[in-house]
């Protein structure tokens, strides 16, 4: 196995596009397990750490790009990416321990394509975009575009996303991210959701997403869901309403993790709590 | 009874904590030597499969690939136990399990070892299987093994019931005609795994003159030599074992699962093996505890005395003939004074790994049964679970349930302090339950060798043979210092290979203190009759006119002699001169091990949306007999609590319609996380053994056996549900809610 | 004499007699009698059997004094932990 450091993106690029059985390597929090586990067996690893950006968190039209090689631990210590988009940064917090906490990343959740990963739900709701950068060009997506199904993204042959744009948002917004787990910490969502909401100066909720994860193939964002929270203040009605939608949308499977029952269920718990967050957070009084 | 002591009760530095912290300490997979090469085991895909053939040629082949071996490779041997463990290590004819050892490769790298499993070719025909306990035992199951059906069982169940026990006196259906309220439930509990973090590692060394040297991480290296020179048809004297410093057993360290793998690749390549299991094999191929399918009958009188109690236990124990489920059927009504009373067990195989000890084996399941059903009991009748368990607890001149009549015991102790301690007339705040249950344990004594010693600067140097898995190196060094009257510094205590120091029984059944205390004791006792003669002689005096008083010898008074007296460092220092070196040492067996009961005490909070119980608060109380080295026991007693709670909540072995293993990792097999807990309090009870000189009791095991039925009794307690299966995990709550 | 219970599932060998009289000073003696009287059992003696002598626990101990006041519980082999 050949271990190559990549000078910058259109060298990882270029690289990934030799046609050998290369993987991607930043905090490698993934790859190297799966490489351990004898799951994985790549000919060229290509450390993407020392791409210039990569591992900086800018301030951009209003809001936040943070480089694929930017881990948790370092998410968490930006204290105005924190103060904007609180629920994303709370979403990649818990992956892991402390120590993969120094190492893992945003991107990698992402491109990990597990259905479970914590950071997605948080980003669908954010509307983060993804750049995404390949032998023919750049270009910037919806996160939402790229989940494809369990370890698959739709990035195509020799891409990679260099970077996530968390955008602007108006006065009186937050979001929250939570998943349920058997215990406190270590381990992988059973179920999981990501809310988003713009509040109007009266508390009334105006706008809304709700991304659950680990219920579906990928993770999903539920329109009816946040539907049904639009117009109001998080009374009980309307959060009823909320958790049905997202039972309605989900479609898990039976695991040693949990039961279709269950994950059902608990998704519409997860959303609605966090839901309650996110209003608190955008100002609004429960 | 000696009561007025120096060193015990005391919290030195523990002698292994500098190692440890820093890495320095050698644990299994520490040690290697030039040469060494890497052995990896192929394991069964199946649950049941019979092994057709296995063509090892192409593995053979590659290069790199020193010795491969199938179970071909192992001559029969005499003894069935023994035969069953050497099956276990390397199956012969049928693979019993999924992950079942089939074949072995050593290697120069591990990379080529495991590029040499995948050219190994087994042809399997698949049998029927069984995984779960009640199937197994039931007539028409696919039966593992012809023939070793336990003794006077009927037609009513199949032949993978290999043991049957019954304990008990009286007639519980009298007991039940004359009770106000009968309750009867059946439980069932998952297997579950010790958990150590270190997994099994050996390098083995056996050479072409028949001579070998083994290091592995154990908690018997005797046990250990004398399996493996019995299976490799060796003499004991001529294997070494030598026990690293242990990750971890809490009983699953009480067998081999590798050694004699090792063993006999090394013998075949001629060069030293080194072989670690992953993690993955620990929880495939190693021991687990058992599973269970419970019946629980109790009942009782308005005022709380229990009239009459049966239960049938049925375990599941794997893939071989084993013995275990009496400790349960002998645990499960162990807490009472009973008139009327019956337990009975049942031992049943099944397509699952070879069960092991995991502390307090067998009695964690059956009681915690038992004090579900007691807890209902008292909920329906409107009494109080502490005055309830009081009213009928065990004390001294009890007649047990399982035979013996109870020497000083200390339940009602502990009974008493729960009930005086502040937790128990806490408020409990809402989805809050509060559960409380009794646990017990034997405690074992066994065979023991110590030597000690006297060095020429007045230190001392001792010899145990039991591996430390619970901070037996300190304790002993502490009873040393206190037989021989100097201080704790003075003595290093180390575990001597099989070659260094007489025979120990393995360490397990909460011995180790106890039986190694008694022999330490006794080897001071050897070495200051020595140092009193030397002294004797010095002053020209007999030797019965010399006492040893705190830490040297004087003479017993003044018609004996006018003498300053003289340490055990000044008769040390010149003991060259005096008749050489100064040892004292000691092998016995000990009984009277006495035998220990605990009071856990615990709120948990039921999270009615999701399921999720969590641990406010728990406090545990245990009787120990005298604490040598209380900051270990409070540690032994939180580990005990700890586990038993992981159990309770969320641990088990998932196995599925394939009989294959879901779950084979730390992270779907869900061991509590620091974060997952409170301060687990310990509360230590002194009700002094009187089998022993300082009052000592085994503590070691007796702490995991309350948790399961505290924390389902608080569950209970917080829903106003009862769940009768275990792991009470968030989805099984959250149904039953 | 010391009396002799036999416990439990033990009694299945002894033709369900639970208790008996037995003139023995050891445990070893007590055991060869015991295996002569009920000879169903001797193969579980052989096996290895743990003795209750007045309330204490013994494993395979051939030689501990048994008074003639006695009460000695044989049991299956304890193991364990």
């Amino acid at each position: 196995m050949r271990y190559v450091v990549a000078k910058d993106s259109r060298d990882a690029v270029a690289l990934l596009n030799t046609g050998e059985n290369a993987r991607l390597l930043a905090g490698g929090t993934d790859v190297l397990v799966q490489m351990k586990l004898g799951n994985k067996t790549p000919s060229l690893l290509i450390d993407i750490k020392s791409i210039n950006g990569f591992s900086d968190i800018f301030a951009e039209n209003g809001g936040f790009r943070i480089g694929a090689a930017v881990n948790g631990a370092e998410m968490g210590a930006h204290a105005a990416l924190k103060a904007m988009w609180p629920g994303v940064v709370e979403a990649v917090e818990l992956i892991g321990s402390t120590q993969v906490q120094g190492r893992a990343t945003m991107v990698g959740n992402l491109c990990n394509g597990s259905p479970a990963a914590d950071a997605v739900p948080a980003m669908l709701a954010a509307g983060a975009m993804a750049r995404v950068e390949g032998p023919s060009g750049t270009r910037d997506m919806l996160v939402a575009e790229l989940l494809k199904g369990p370890g698959q993204t739709k990035l195509g042959k020799a891409e990679l996303i260099s970077s996530i744009y968390l955008p602007a948002r108006p006065e009186h917004s937050g979001d929250a991210y939570l998943r349920f787990i058997p215990r406190t910490e270590m381990d992988i969502a059973v179920a999981s959701a990501g809310v988003n909401l713009v509040l109007d100066a009266s508390g009334t909720v105006a706008d809304a997403t709700v991304a659950l994860g680990a219920v579906a193939p990928t993770a999903v964002v539920v329109p009816d869901a946040a539907a049904a929270l639009l117009g109001s203040k998080l009374g009980a009605q309307a959060l009823e309403a909320c958790a049905a939608a997202c039972a309605a949308a989900c479609s898990p499977i039976d695991d040693r993790r949990g039961t279709v029952e269950f994950r059902t269920k608990i998704a519409g718990v997860m959303a609605t709590r966090a839901a309650n967050i996110a209003y608190t957070r955008a100002g609004g009084q429960l | 009874m000696k009561q007025d002591f120096k060193i015990l009760g005391t919290r030195p530095a523990r002698p292994d904590g500098l190692d440890k912290v820093t890495g320095k300490a050698m644990f299994g997979a520490d040690k290697s030597v030039t040469g060494m090469l890497h052995a990896r085991i192929l394991r069964s895909p199946h649950a049941h499969a019979e092994i057709v053939s296995i063509d090892t040629s192409k593995a053979e082949a590659l290069a790199g690939v020193k010795a491969v071996i199938t179970g071909d490779d192992f001559a029969d041997v005499e003894s069935r136990w023994t035969r069953y463990t050497m099956q276990n290590c390397m199956a012969q004819g049928r693979a019993l399990y999924d992950g079942h050892a089939v074949a072995a490769v050593a290697a120069i790298s591990k990379t080529v070892a495991a590029k040499a499993l995948k050219l190994i070719e087994v042809e399997y025909s698949v049998l029927p299987h069984v995984t779960d306990v009640d199937e197994a035992m039931a007539p028409g199951a696919p039966v593992l093994h012809e023939g070793v059906k336990a003794r006077k069982l009927g037609d009513d169940v199949s032949g993978n019931t290999v043991g049957y026990y019954s304990f008990g006196h009286g007639n519980p259906e009298t007991g039940f005609a004359e009770a106000d309220e009968v309750i009867e439930r059946t439980f069932k509990t998952a297997a579950v795994h010790q958990g150590y973090i270190e997994p099994h590692s050996c390098l083995a060394d056996l050479g072409g003159d028949g001579r070998g040297e083994l290091w592995c991480s154990t908690q018997g290296h005797y046990m250990v030599r004398e399996v493996c020179s019995e299976i490799l048809g060796i003499d004991a004297s001529q294997l070494r074992v030598t026990a690293s410093e242990i990750g971890g057993g809490f009983g699953g360290k009480t067998t081999v699962f590798i050694e004699p793998v090792a063993l006999k690749l090394s013998q075949k390549a001629g060069k030293p093996v080194k072989l670690v299991m992953s993690r993955e094999e620990v929880f495939r191929a190693s021991g687990p505890t058992m599973s269970s399918s419970i019946d629980v009958k109790i009942g009782m009188s308005k005022a709380g005395k229990i009239k009459g109690a049966h239960a049938k236990l049925r375990y599941q124990g794997g893939a071989f003939p084993y013995q275990m489920v009496m400790m349960g059927a002998m645990s499960a009504f162990a807490a009472y004074d009973l008139e009327h009373v019956q337990a009975e067990g049942w031992d049943v195989m099944t397509n699952r790994p070879k069960m092991i000890s995991y502390r307090a084996p067998g009695a964690p399941m059956a009681v915690y049964a038992v004090e579900s059903v007691m807890d209902e009991l008292c909920q329906k009748l409107g009494l109080d679970p502490i005055d309830t368990r009081l009213l009928n607890a065990a004390r001294e001149g009890t007649k047990s349930s399982y035979g013996p009549t109870f020497k000083a015991i200390g339940l009602v102790e502990a009974l008493e302090a729960a009930k005086a301690h502040p937790h128990y007339s806490a408020p409990l705040a809402p989805n809050t339950g509060r559960g409380v249950s009794c646990g017990f344990w034997f405690n074992f004594g066994g065979q023991v060798s110590v030597s000690m010693a006297i060095n020429a600067d007045g230190t001392v140097s001792l010899i145990e043979g039991n591996p430390d898995i619970g901070g037996s190196r300190a304790s002993i060094s502490m009873m040393a210092a206190e037989a021989l009257g100097i201080e704790y510094d003075r003595i290093r205590t180390i575990v001597g290979d099989t070659a260094s120091v007489g025979f120990s029984d393995v360490t397990d059944g909460s011995r180790v203190t106890f039986a190694v205390g008694i022999a330490t004791i006794n080897a001071a006792k050897a070495a200051i009759k020595e140092m009193c003669k030397r002294a004797a002689k010095i002053w020209e005096i007999d030797a019965e006119a010399v006492e040893w008083v705190d830490g040297a010898a004087q003479p017993t008074g003044h018609n004996a002699g006018d003498f300053p007296p003289m340490s055990l460092a000044e008769i040390a220092a010149i003991s060259g001169k005096t008749g050489g070196p100064i040892a004292g040492h000691h092998e016995g067996a000990p009984d009277k091990a006495g035998v220990s009961f605990g009071v856990h005490m615990v709120d948990v909070e039921v999270d009615p949306e999701t399921g999720f119980t969590s641990i406010k608060r728990y406090t545990a109380f245990q009787d120990v007999g005298k604490a040598i080295h209380p900051a270990y026991v409070e540690g032994q007693i939180q580990g005990g609590a700890v586990q038993g709670i992981g159990w309770a909540l969320n641990e088990e072995y998932i196995y599925g319609e394939d009989g294959l293993l879901q779950n084979p990792g730390f992270l779907d097999y869900r061991i509590p996380v620091a974060s997952d807990l409170p301060m687990i309090e310990p509360v230590i009870i002194e009700v002094p053994n009187p089998g022993h000189p300082y009052g000592v009791r085994g503590c070691g095991e007796t702490a995991i056996v309350p948790p399961l039925a505290a924390v389902a009794n608080g569950v209970a307690q917080a829903m106003g549900v009862r769940m009768f299966e275990l792991p009470m995990s968030p989805p099984k709550i959250l149904k039953a809610l | 004499m010391a009396r002799v219970v036999i416990f439990g599932s033990l009694r299945a060998f002894t033709d369900g007699e639970g208790e008996m009289e037995i003139d023995a000073q050891t445990t070893r003696e007590l055991l060869r009698k015991l295996a002569t009287r009920h000879p169903a059992l001797a193969e579980t003696i052989d096996a290895g059997v743990s003795l209750a002598i007045d309330g204490e626990v013994f494993k395979e101990a051939w030689f501990t004094p048994i008074g003639p006041e006695s009460e000695v519980v044989v049991m299956p082999l304890m193991v364990g932990g």
